[in-house]
């Protein structure tokens, strides 16, 4: 019967939570003869008196009935012994049911009581967990940056389940998790986890929550850090979307309860938006970096076409030079050939420009297309540091006072100009440029004072859109370096990037020098007016 | 000679050198020649010549450079740039500089001896002095 109206009790009171157990309250507090709003302690002690009571009188109606009989015959009662032994028992037997009837209606109460407690415990603990998940998806909806996605979701974590120390880490790779948001124990940020190693390696791999009590057995877990094996009780749930596996969530707290089943769940269900959050920040911002190589591919396009449409030009000057030289009335037949020859040369020569031109964008890399020339790299250095004081980030020069280097001019003031950029981005100040001749090639080096690069990275930075430092918010697409990478190999150079005398960053240019064997290549300037001169002259 | 007008090439293009001399030898100039900015600077000071058709972009020193340091001379000769360069700005900074007239690439020919012969006898040079009178006035006292 008890299990009977339990249950029928639960049926009923979760759809309206604990308005319909709050009436069943008030009925049974009013047959118990309690305050409407009865608490269990008031029950307890109405338990209590009622049994000492009801004790009590059973005893004494069992006293009496035993001893009437000695009842002398001055009494005024007139009764006979037997009838009154008869009902006393009654009264005792009815008083008895009465308070085993009472005492039934206390302990539903009490059970009722225990049950409103219950519901009620539920409710705020679900009430947390859907204001935590409103506030995830608040995340979701609201903040973009990936970095801001994951302090969020970790504060939200912690927040709910009362954690004091948590990180996410996010699989870099296939085999790899490194913590790129942690709270609690900062030291840990940057650390990286092999799948199937240590606690988060092994959700990772397995894909299921994993609850821990008390010091991780490193049997269990191999490859776990000393420094997971601390907290008491500990939560690590994998972040899927879609399917695909982002990272994993954890959360540990080193005083309070132990974790439950319960807040297993909740994290579980926590890490659903959270997924989802970190899928769209991912999106957006690869995104946004697509955006800023579109961005860049057109400006170099239209940086392109502006050289491209300079370019032609000379050839054109030359072809119609000679086309107009040749109607001279007095012209030699050598002459009149060497003209031919030119206008021969100059079509060739544009011929040449349009090849390359549709090369150039089959590769989908226009504007590398250098023109080599001699340049001297001291004076233009100079020149583009003059621009950057100008634009507000002084440098200081250290060249020779000249400097001459094969390239072309356009790709090195870019390059210059990108690693200007960068040192005022990523670096300190000061902002130093040194030439320097060593042999066969010229070593240009742009020097901040700034943390450097640890070895680590000085390849990755070259690589498209790879940014040193991804938890800072400063401005940048990432292609900057690339772009100074592409322009010196296109000018034949190269770039790379050490520690400097300072400590800072040094990024250096290597570039050939113009050889002897360039001279004699190319149509060099000091034979060019003897050459037009003899050929003008004929002889 | 025969008081044939002298004009210094300058420009680093041989085939340009090569055909500006032959087309302005049958104009009737007296052409030289300069493949980059010393060159220039140094037959400008050894030879005088009436005119300079400069380029803009030349290696080592530019067509800029030598505006620059001719404006510093005491007996400047009149400067012709012609330059595949075609922005505005290019040309402003080319009078600013001190440029007689400005030519861009590729040039009719015809247009070309044209304008020589018009910087020659004065006529771009005063509607400059006009445009910069003290400009020319600053150039001059500095001397």
């Amino acid at each position: 019967m008890m299990s009977g109206v339990t249950t029928t009790d639960q049926r009923e009171t979760t759809p309206s939570r604990t308005a319909s157990v709050r009436g069943e309250i008030r009925r049974e507090a009013r047959i118990a003869g309690l305050h409407r709003e009865p608490s269990l302690g008031a029950i307890k002690s109405r338990r209590v008196q009622l049994s000492l009571v009801a004790f009590g009188v059973v005893v004494a109606l069992l006293l009496v009935t035993t001893f009437a009989s000695g009842w002398g015959p001055d009494s005024d009662i007139v009764v006979s012994p037997t009838v009154l032994r008869i009902g006393l028992i009654a009264l005792a037997i009815g008083f008895t049911i009465y308070a085993i009837e009472k005492e039934l209606h206390l302990r539903k109460l009490a059970r009722l009581l225990e049950d409103e407690f219950a519901i009620n415990t539920a409710l705020s603990q679900s009430l947390h967990q859907y204001s935590a998940l409103v506030a995830a998806s608040r995340v979701v909806n609201s903040v973009l940056e990936l970095e801001d996605v994951l302090d969020v979701i970790l504060e939200n974590a912690l927040d709910m389940l009362d954690g004091d120390r948590g990180s996410i880490m996010l699989l870099e790779g296939s085999d790899e998790l490194r913590a790129v948001a942690v709270q609690g124990h900062e030291g840990a940020k940057g650390a990286v986890v092999k799948v199937g190693e240590s606690i988060s390696g092994q959700v990772a791999r397995t894909r299921e929550p994993l609850i821990l009590f008390g010091a991780a057995d490193e049997n269990r877990f191999p490859g776990l850090h000393k420094r997971d094996s601390a907290p008491w009780s500990a939560m690590c749930v994998p972040l899927e979307n879609r399917g695909e596996l982002l990272g994993v969530l954890n959360v540990s707290r080193s005083e309070g309860g132990e974790y439950e089943e319960y807040d297993l769940q909740t994290l579980r269900l926590f890490g659903e938006p959270a997924a989802a959050a970190i899928a769209n920040a991912r999106l957006y911002e690869s995104e946004r970096a697509h955006v800023a190589e579109l961005l860049e591919i057109d400006r170099m396009k239209s940086e392109f076409m502006a050289s491209m449409g300079h370019e032609l030009r000379t050839p054109l000057t030359s072809i119609r030079g000679a086309v107009a030289a040749s109607r001279r009335p007095v012209l030699s037949d050598e002459e009149r050939g060497h003209l031919l020859d030119v206008v021969d040369r100059q079509a060739q020569r544009l011929h040449y420009m349009v090849e390359e031109m549709l090369t150039s964008s089959k590769q989908r890399t226009p504007g590398v297309m250098p023109m080599m020339r001699p340049v001297d790299l001291a004076a233009l250095v100079r020149l583009v540091a003059l621009d950057s004081q100008v634009a507000g980030r002084p440098v200081a020069v250290e060249a020779p006072k000249s400097c001459e280097v094969r390239g072309d001019p356009e790709s090195l003031r870019r390059i210059v100009g990108n690693l200007i950029e960068n040192a005022f981005k990523y670096g300190a100040l000061p902002v130093r440029l040194t030439i320097e001749q060593d042999g066969s090639q010229v070593l240009l080096s742009v020097l901040d004072a700034g943390p450097g690069v640890p070895p680590e990275e000085r390849e990755k930075i070259f690589e498209r859109y790879y940014r040193a430092d991804r938890t800072d918010s400063r401005p940048g697409h990432g292609l900057g370096l690339p772009i100074v990478r592409g322009l010196v190999t296109a000018c034949g150079g190269t770039v790379w990037v050490d520690e400097g005398p300072e400590g800072g960053a040094a990024f250096r240019v290597a570039l050939p020098v113009r050889s002897e064997h360039d001279r004699a290549a190319e149509p060099a300037p000091p034979d060019v007016e003897e050459q037009a001169w003899a050929a003008s002259r004929g002889s | 000679m025969g008081g044939k007008p002298r004009i210094l090439i300058v420009d680093d293009e041989p085939d340009v050198l090569l055909t500006l001399r032959l087309l302005l030898e049958g104009e009737g100039f007296e052409p030289s020649l300069a493949a980059e900015g010393e060159t220039a600077l140094r037959r400008i000071d050894e030879e005088s010549p009436d005119l300079v058709l400069l380029d803009i972009m030349m290696p080592v020193l530019d067509g800029w450079m030598v505006l620059a340091q001719l404006a510093d001379r005491p007996r400047r000769p009149r400067v012709v740039v012609c330059s595949a360069k075609t922005g505005e700005l290019d040309i402003a900074r080319a009078r600013e500089l001190g440029a007689a007239a400005y030519i861009t690439k590729p040039f009719d020919p015809a247009d070309l001896v044209e304008t020589l012969r018009d910087v020659l006898a004065g006529k771009r040079n005063e509607a400059r002095a006009v445009q910069h009178p003290a400009q020319d006035d600053e150039a001059n006292s500095r001397t």
